[in-house]
């Protein structure tokens, strides 16, 4: 089989088209030392799922670094606190690598404590936190005892795995470990649920919230967007766990029923379609007929709201192409809501992406579309070059080298600013993806005073 | 002054060593760098940088993981070093260490021998090691290294060349422009170490995706050894031009950094005295004009007080032209601990008339605390003090690294006669908009008298 683009030899089965004999790239491998991976580390897999909960201080063990270029990125919008978006670090010094960082730390959530007052305080530990042999276990244990405030250690550091996805999973290990089951709720009611990993970006909590609770479901936590640690630690007495980024939060889900016995399904709030069936879903689970009467009509005037609001997008992007490079959740995700709007996926690709990632987007592409696992920089560009998609989806690394071509790009990671989710997100979404694939400026990008 | 707090850093002014390496190295010709570490550290430096500069900007890793910090990180940093030099061939591979690295005490230079002695037979790129720990210091101290590990490396004394060295310190690529149309306006000829303003302000081109294709080349970093002099504009960054002194007899000036009339006077006198230049008349002029937008804003920001926080240097530049200004800075903020810092803004301070609080090795939350208790008028720094200007209802004026909430910070520019004028219309501008009505009438404050200062001038 001929190498979809070209590349490094031992990269070239990372990229495949569907259809074609693999299907499924080869992924989870260690990236190739000396290219431009879009990947990040352990660490920053363990905070992007913990660092939405509000009302915690995030509190970064190790040298400034890790802190310094991590705070308050997520676009992850609160209700309430927000004292989650401040940037903690204990900043360890060269004395402190060689002494060890223990005592530095103590002092550090002891201080934190105090002026804050949190909710809960998470340690994360980086690398060389791990390298030095911090115990950050038994630190936390002791100025939990002292502060009387939840201190939670994080096992997060970064060279643990060439896949952030591990990170996901001690982040939410942390979460079963730590917090989830030691609080038991004032009242429950037969329709409790928990909706896991929605982290809120922009606000897409609210645009699924409203929804669910008109149907007459209880959230009692949200595995971690605009949540308190407190309703997290209520999370087990749920009836049903909702599961919106299944990338970061299968794991979370398939722990809690195995421990609790809590059952998860599914669900996928971007694109009409999805929006509907996921409601149903939820709905068809608890059987109870005024819900599922409720569930109908919510959708139904979902529908009828937004529907002819994007008809004006959609005679624009129609036949349309669009390339998504991104998490291993929208990879998949994000399939049938460009096709709802006349768009055609011809590329998807994540970063991190695991087999059971790779058989989602196999399941939710065409035939010809091509994957890639973890392309690095040389090579999206190659294939952007090559293939002139009308839109790219990624994360704000990626989205210059699309701008540089010419070739229009939404951001769908960290500096998204548009809530997509639900039906009104839908509307958000089309007019977001109108606004950079039929904007005006990409029509100058090939022009040339001289004429070439 | 309170000490609620002594070892939490919340809301850091400061980032890493290797951050700082990367600002510099974007800045040479056809280089690659290369951060020998977790994923994590090249990621989240090319976020940072991507976001402020919006330019795709390019840091290969080592993707060091569990099993290669056991047995250490020779086979990656091999690895990497032939696939890089096999896929891109550069001119250069620049390897800046991480705290990972260092402390599991991966031999850089050893390493980096081996993979040339491995290949002697081929043509490779100048490998450039740099030791570049993210628990000491911080991000300034990352770009002095690097300056001086390019001059270390590389400069080679042939034959004079007349030029002046300049080493411009973390700044913006328009005022890397400034600088260099200072030079070419007093007919200097010059080498900019290291030259970012084309990489970090590149037009839409599908060329800005391949190696960095603008910028100081290597053979001028070799010719930094035969030239008149070195200046560096920062005193922070001025290790590489003590090592051409101390090395080559090249004469090393150190800052200070050309922000303001009297800064950049100094700058023009320097240049003109190294090279044996006359100041010619465009460049009075342009001061001419600096004095003419200082003059025509002074009754808006005549005893404003202000607060200033990013890197030492700039910091101190900031504080003295503010101060030129007639704004009265009443905190002064660096994230680096720094005993020529706090000199400098003594020397200012008594010079001035003035009394801020400094902070040096401070965060965000000291620089609150401390608005807090002297007052602001207005805020000047990076995109970090947004929160803290929302909460004391003051406008921040952005300015420094990291700019990620508003378009352009490639293009904002404070340094030079032109810089300058720049920097005192958009200021007095912000302040305008904040403190005065859509006529231009001052908004009175409900306790004080303000009718004689507002009225007068009709």
């Amino acid at each position: 089989m001929e190498p979809v683009t070209e590349t490094f030899e031992s990269r070239k089965k990372h990229v495949c088209v569907k259809g074609e004999g693999l299907s499924i790239p080869v992924c989870d491998k260690a990236s190739l030392p000396g290219t431009v991976t879009q990947r990040t580390c352990v660490y920053g897999g363990a905070r992007i799922v913990l660092m939405p909960i509000t009302d915690s201080i995030h509190l970064v063990h190790g040298p400034i670094g890790c802190a310094a270029c991590t705070w308050d990125i997520r676009g992850s919008k609160t209700s309430r606190e927000d004292i989650y978006k401040k940037g903690c670090s204990t900043n360890l010094q060269e004395k402190d690598i060689i002494f060890g960082g223990e005592k530095k730390l103590y002092e550090t959530i002891i201080e934190l404590n105090k002026l804050y007052k949190p909710g809960a305080v998470f340690v994360y530990a980086t690398c060389v936190a791990g390298i030095i042999g911090d115990d950050i276990k038994a630190v936390c244990k002791k100025a939990e005892g002292i502060t009387g405030c939840r201190v939670i250690p994080v096992q997060s550091e970064g060279f643990q795995n060439h896949n952030k996805t591990k990170g996901h999973w001690i982040g939410g290990d942390a979460l079963l470990d730590y917090v989830i089951g030691t609080k038991e709720p004032e009242e429950t009611t037969p329709f409790d649920i928990n909706i896991v990993g929605e982290f809120n970006v922009a606000g897409d909590l609210w645009g699924i919230k409203p929804l669910l609770e008109e149907m007459g479901v209880n959230i009692i936590s949200t595995l971690t967007g605009d949540s308190h640690v407190d309703e997290i630690a209520q999370a087990h007495r749920a009836k049903l766990n909702i599961v919106q980024c299944q990338k970061s939060s299968n794991y979370v889900a398939k722990k809690m029923e195995k421990k609790y016995g809590i059952p998860f399904i599914k669900v996928n709030f971007f694109g009409l379609e999805q929006t509907v069936a996921s409601l149903r879903d939820v709905a068809d689970f608890f059987g109870d007929e005024e819900m599922i009467e409720r569930t109908e009509r919510i959708i139904e005037s979902g529908l009828k709201e937004v529907s002819h609001k994007i008809e004006e997008y959609k005679k624009r992007l129609t036949g349309k192409t669009v390339a998504l490079y991104v998490g291993g959740n929208k990879a998949w995700s994000l399939v049938r809501p460009f096709e709802e709007l006349g768009m055609d996926v011809m590329m998807s690709g994540t970063k991190n992406g695991i087999r059971e990632d790779y058989e989602m987007i196999k399941e939710a592409v065409r035939d010809g579309t091509i994957i890639v696992d973890d392309a690095n920089s040389a090579e999206l560009t190659r294939l952007l070059k090559e293939h002139r998609p009308n839109l790219l989806i990624s994360g704000a690394k990626e989205k210059y080298i699309s701008l540089k071509l010419g070739i229009p790009f939404c951001d769908f990671n960290h500096d998204r600013i548009t809530a997509f989710a639900g039906f009104r997100g839908f509307v958000s979404f089309a007019k977001e993806v109108d606004a950079s694939v039929s904007s005006p400026v990409f029509e100058l990008t090939s022009k040339s005073l001289r004429g070439d | 002054m309170h000490h609620d707090k002594k070892f939490a850093v919340v809301n850091p002014s400061k980032m890493c060593q290797p951050m700082g390496a990367i600002q510099a190295l974007l800045g040479v010709k056809d280089s690659m760098p290369l951060i020998h570490g977790s994923q994590g550290c090249s990621t989240y430096i090319r976020f940072q940088l991507t976001r402020h500069f919006r330019e795709p900007i390019e840091v290969a890793s080592t993707s060091m993981s569990e099993k290669t910090v056991i047995y250490g990180g020779e086979f990656n940093l091999m690895k990497a070093l032939k696939n890089i030099t096999e896929k891109q061939s550069p001119s250069m591979i620049a390897v800046t260490s991480s705290c990972l690295t260092e402390t599991i005490g991966d031999d850089m230079v050893g390493i980096i021998e081996k993979f040339e002695d491995a290949n002697l037979d081929k043509e490779l790129p100048v490998i450039i090691p740099i030791s570049t720990p993210s628990y000491v210091e911080s991000h300034v101290e990352g770009y002095n290294r690097t300056v001086k590990a390019l001059v270390e490396h590389l400069a080679t004394p042939t034959v004079k060349n007349g030029k002046i060295n300049i080493i411009t310190g973390n700044i913006s690529p328009a005022d890397v422009k400034e600088v260099k149309n200072i030079l070419k306006e007093m007919d200097c000829e010059s080498i900019i170490l290291t030259d970012t303003s084309e990489n970090l302000d590149a037009p839409l081109t599908e060329d800005a995706l391949s190696l960095y294709n603008g910028g100081t080349t290597i053979e001028e970093i070799e010719d930094t050894a035969n030239s008149l002099g070195t200046i560096s504009l920062s005193k922070h960054v001025d290790s590489a031009g003590v090592f051409l002194e101390n090395k080559f007899g090249v004469k090393s000036i150190s800052g200070p950094i050309p922000i303001g009339l009297e800064n950049t006077d100094s700058f023009v006198k320097y240049v003109s005295e190294i090279g044996d230049l006359e100041i010619p008349e465009s460049i009075e002029k342009d001061r001419g004009r600096l004095i003419d937008a200082m003059v025509d804003a002074h009754s808006y920001n005549y005893h404003r007080k202000v607060a200033i926080f990013g890197d030492p240097d700039f910091v101190s530049g900031l504080t003295r032209f503010t101060c030129e200004m007639g704004m009265i800075p009443t905190v002064v903020c660096t994230g680096t601990k720094s005993k020529r810092f706090i000199e400098d803004i003594n020397n200012i301070s008594e010079e001035k008339g003035v009394s801020p609080t400094i902070l040096a090795g401070g965060d965000l939350y000291d620089m609150h605390r401390e608005i807090k208790e002297s007052g602001a008028d207005i805020l000047i720094g990076n995109a970090y003090g947004a929160s803290i200007a929302q909460e004391e209802n003051i406008p921040l004026f952005r300015v420094g690294f990291p700019v990620f909430d508003r378009l352009g910070a490639q293009r904002i520019s404070v340094l030079g006669y032109n810089g300058g004028i720049d920097f005192v219309d958009k200021l007095t501008n912000t302040i305008l908009d904040f403190y005065y009505d859509e006529a231009g009438y001052e908004i009175e404050e409900p306790e004080e008298v303000v009718e004689e200062f507002a009225r007068e001038e009709i």
